[in-house]
């Protein structure tokens, strides 16, 4: 069985010089310290903050409006932690999944992010094309203007 | 996004929102010169960014809107981003 290579997960990983159980502390309950929102989120310049706030991944806006990124699917201190990611997207629009694993290499961390799930979108062509046109793509031109 | 990172290719990309092009007209609205053009497309193709059609005796160049190449594409960057920004902050920290 081979996966078409456009729905195969993506992988990108990356090493740091800290503990396991410190790299998933910091990519979870600390995630508002350090995720670049004003390039890599729904509000821009407008973005207040981030955060796991119970089962769900929350961005909200200095203004008070919310952006649900996702929600957790699993948590599992210090190993790995996964959830749905659709931000942009309106409730019920097909969601691909990320899960970031946290692997003790030495005294350092392996932390491998998964970003899986592209078949859904694929499957469902014609809703992911019309969420692209009101999520995505425009994420991607709010992006474009960023950089 | 590395694509996205130069100016000039950024102006090839915003050129490209409001329809299809060929090099020729991309390069007659902008300042730089047809070579320079195909080299920057060259780049957003490479980041599945941009697709191309030959229509005629043209080749058409257009924003990969609908593809999942373009969405993976700006994904890879957008979690390089990302994860370099954790890296900063999980080792900063500990050195403090």
């Amino acid at each position: 069985m081979s996966t078409h290579p456009t729905t195969a997960p993506l992988l990108r990983t990356v090493t740091v010089a800290v503990s396991a159980e410190r790299a998933f502390e910091i990519f979870t309950r600390r995630i508002g310290d350090w995720w670049p929102l004003s390039t890599h989120g729904c509000f821009d310049d407008e973005a207040a903050g981030v955060a796991f706030e119970g089962d769900l991944l929350v961005e909200r806006s200095k203004a008070g409006e919310e952006a649900v990124w996702g929600e957790v699917l699993a948590w599992e201190p210090p190993d790995r932690v996964a959830f749905t990611w659709h931000p942009g997207y309106a409730a019920g629009q097909p969601a691909t999944e990320v899960e970031v694993r946290f692997r003790a290499r030495g005294g350092a961390t392996v932390v491998e992010l998964e970003h899986r799930g592209w078949e859904r979108l694929g499957e469902r062509a014609e809703e992911a094309r019309a969420s692209y046109s009101t999520g995505w793509v425009g994420v991607l031109d709010r992006y474009a203007q960023a950089v | 996004m590395q694509a996205l990172g130069d100016p000039t290719r950024r102006a090839v990309f915003e050129q490209l929102r409001s329809g299809p092009r060929s090099v020729g007209e991309l390069a007659s609205g902008l300042p730089v010169s047809r070579p320079a053009v195909s080299q920057h497309l060259r780049v957003l193709k490479g980041a599945g960014l941009v697709t191309d059609e030959q229509q005629g005796t043209r080749r058409l160049y257009r924003i990969a809107r609908d593809g999942l190449e373009a969405l993976r594409a700006w994904f890879d960057s957008f979690w390089d981003a990302v994860l370099a920004e954790f890296k900063a902050a999980a080792e900063g920290e500990e050195k403090v």
